[in-house]
């Protein structure tokens, strides 16, 4: 099967779905999750094919390499396309029967999300970009409420402005080299983007992608957005899409910054977003506000893993993402029913024991209590952070490690509300299709607990495949080298 | 065109492009008016877009079409940056599409352009609350009975 499917399936289905809800409700209902389980079904048969074959790089159109757009497809790229998609397809579970407009944002988010991992063109990745930025905007607002929209206007005009900047970075790019393909770019990078305006055209991009990954000066939407969108909303853009910005900053280091001082601006960018993130938490008086900040700073967390250069980074961001995807959203849904004010909380495991467990094992994995696969993901970036010679890194993991601090004192001042006598203003019972979701993402979350040592080696390969430079360039540009001089 | 023309023309356009950015990025930062900020989100976009045309712009070219099949004898300017700007327009024009839908979504629900009166109004439905720019979270209220139970 060609990679190609995973973005024109969900693509064509987003455009075609008003035309068939117009004549058939009943199949466009159905038709989302279809598409969904379909290209689930060919990410699948892609990832047996490249484990077998090795990564493979597809040329769009049947252009050779530096002229024509290529997608790359090694394993990271196809784990982050299987997240996507997965992601999407349970927060699907909790949707009641409405408009079609979200489904068809729900399909193009995927599309795009799948495009981000994929593409290995520069201009390719900001139009993806664009594609999903643009869905999350409206998603952003499909609770129809006058603060939804005014929460989405604000987080258009700061993505909207994200993007000119990543345009303005990508043209820098273009200017100094004269090409757009990522692989041409690693080859030609050492020479001619190692000077200030190849650090300010990554400083640029960083930020323009930084809106959607939640990086620190430009995560002001985060808050709002998540605390006036529906929870499954939150849910997919905190723990799903906003690692995909941060996948293509990890692209961007590996194959064209990876010898620059540009780790370590995304390593401040990341320090920085963990303390604001977490320190807001802590002050933050809403459960949706607390989750959001606590999003902040877990994406802070992946950058600072994707900024120590070499395998080990690359392993450990990639835990505390697939983790941070499982938990986050799972979260989330509870907060359709327990969201707002802290103190409704109080007695609310009397409510329900069963969402309140829920919490607690998420929130614990959350910090990072040693059985669960939070504590694994920590550890690893921890590990990973302390085997560079390099200062900077290790005050980045003493901030990690008050931050955590901070992280236990919040969330566990939740639990603690949970457990109190019931009062008057006591949240409800959360509801069943609230729970389907987050009680499916539990199921996968306790199968990876007891998978814990195969989801470590098959993470290892995938790590250092993602981390080969060279296997990206050969394989991605046709052999001769005459054909990088015409342009 | 001699060359001292060429770098007028350069010099001109770059400042052209870095000028519009700078006026679009401060227009985006220091307005309050909710169209004032779309308008200088237009000018951002053109700077960017005037930025990326100067970049492919060669002097005494030709527009990069074949002629009769053939590739014409004079130098072309570059193609690639011409197709990434028609992209950029056209992404460019449907976000402002969406974002002047929002403002009036936006205004009929509060009847207000202001974006830091939007703050205000969001934060207190949010459970935040907005004190001269600067967000201050409420104290629970219950929250201190909760607190002396616990103790």
């Amino acid at each position: 099967m060609n990679a190609v499917w995973l973005i024109a399936l969900p693509l064509l289905g987003a455009f075609l779905l008003p035309i068939i809800y117009r004549r058939f409700m009943v199949i466009g209902y159905w038709a989302g999750p279809f598409i969904l389980l379909a290209n689930l079904g060919i990410a699948f048969e892609i990832w047996r094919d490249i484990s077998l074959n090795g990564a493979q790089s597809i040329a769009m159109g049947g252009f050779p390499a530096p002229i024509g757009i290529t997608f790359y497809v090694d394993k990271l790229a196809l784990l982050f396309a299987i997240m996507v998609i997965l992601g999407t397809l349970i927060l699907w579970f909790g949707k009641k029967k409405g408009p079609v407009q979200e489904d068809t944002l729900l399909l193009l988010i995927v599309a795009g999300g799948c495009g981000l991992a994929l593409s290995g063109d520069l201009f390719n990745i900001y139009v993806f970009y664009e594609i999903v930025a643009v869905a999350s905007y409206g998603l952003a607002a499909s609770r129809r409420s006058g603060a939804g929209y005014a929460a989405s206007l604000r987080f258009l005009i700061l993505g909207a402005l994200g993007s000119s900047l990543l345009l303005l970075g990508i043209a820098l790019i273009y200017a100094a080299t004269g090409t757009l393909n990522l692989a041409h770019l690693a080859q030609l990078a050492p020479q001619m983007l190692n000077g200030s305006v190849g650090l300010a055209a990554f400083a640029l991009i960083l930020i323009g992608l930084g809106v959607k990954a939640e990086l620190f000066p430009v995560n002001t939407w985060v808050p709002e957005v998540y605390a006036t969108a529906p929870a499954r909303i939150s849910g997919l853009l905190g723990g799903i899409v906003s690692k995909l910005a941060l996948l293509v900053v990890l692209r961007l280091l590996v194959l064209v910054y990876a010898d620059t001082s540009a780790p370590l601006l995304l390593l401040s960018l990341g320090v920085l977003g963990v303390l604001t993130g977490e320190l807001a938490a802590l002050r933050a008086t809403d459960l949706r506000q607390v989750l959001a900040y606590s999003s902040i700073g877990q994406l802070g967390l992946v950058a600072i893993a994707f900024a120590i250069p070499g395998p080990a980074g690359i392993i450990a961001g990639i835990a505390i993402a697939l983790h941070h995807a499982l938990v986050k959203p799972a979260l989330f849904m509870l907060t359709e029913a327990w969201g707002g004010q802290l103190n409704r909380l109080v007695g609310a495991a009397q409510v329900s024991m069963l969402s309140a467990l829920l919490f607690i094992v998420l929130v614990l994995s959350l910090i990072g209590i040693p059985p669960l696969p939070g504590f694994w993901a920590k550890f690893l970036l921890v590990k990973g952070a302390l085997g560079i010679e390099n200062g900077w890194y290790h005050i980045a993991i003493a901030v990690v490690l008050i931050a955590t601090v901070i992280e236990t004192a919040y969330f566990l001042r939740i639990v603690r509300f949970m457990f109190q006598e019931k009062t008057q203003q006591t949240v409800d019972k959360p509801y069943k299709c609230d729970l389907v979701p987050a009680l499916s993402l539990l199921t996968i979350f306790f199968v990876s607990l007891f998978t814990i040592g195969l989801i470590g080696k098959s993470l290892t390969t995938v790590a250092e495949e993602a981390a080969d430079r060279k296997a990206y360039i050969d394989k991605t540009l046709p052999s001769e080298k005459a054909n990088g001089n015409l342009i | 065109m001699t060359i001292e023309e060429s770098a007028l023309l350069y010099i001109l356009s770059y400042t052209g492009a870095i000028g519009l950015i700078l006026l679009g990025i401060s227009a985006m930062v220091m307005c309050r008016h909710l169209i004032r900020i779309i308008f200088g989100l237009i000018l951002l976009e053109s700077g960017v877009n005037l930025f990326l045309i100067t970049v492919g712009y060669r002097v005494n070219a030709v527009a990069p079409i074949l002629v009769d099949g053939k590739i014409p004898e004079a130098a072309m300017v570059d193609p690639i940056p011409q197709a990434l700007v028609l992209t950029a327009i056209v992404i460019g024009v449907a976000v402002q599409a969406l974002a002047l839908a929002l403002v009036i979504k936006t205004y009929k629900a509060y009847r207000t352009l202001d974006t830091q009166e939007l703050a205000q109004e969001l934060a207190q439905e949010t459970g935040t609350r907005i004190v001269k720019g600067t967000p201050v979270y409420l104290v629970a209220p219950a929250g201190k009975i909760v607190e002396e139970k616990s103790i």
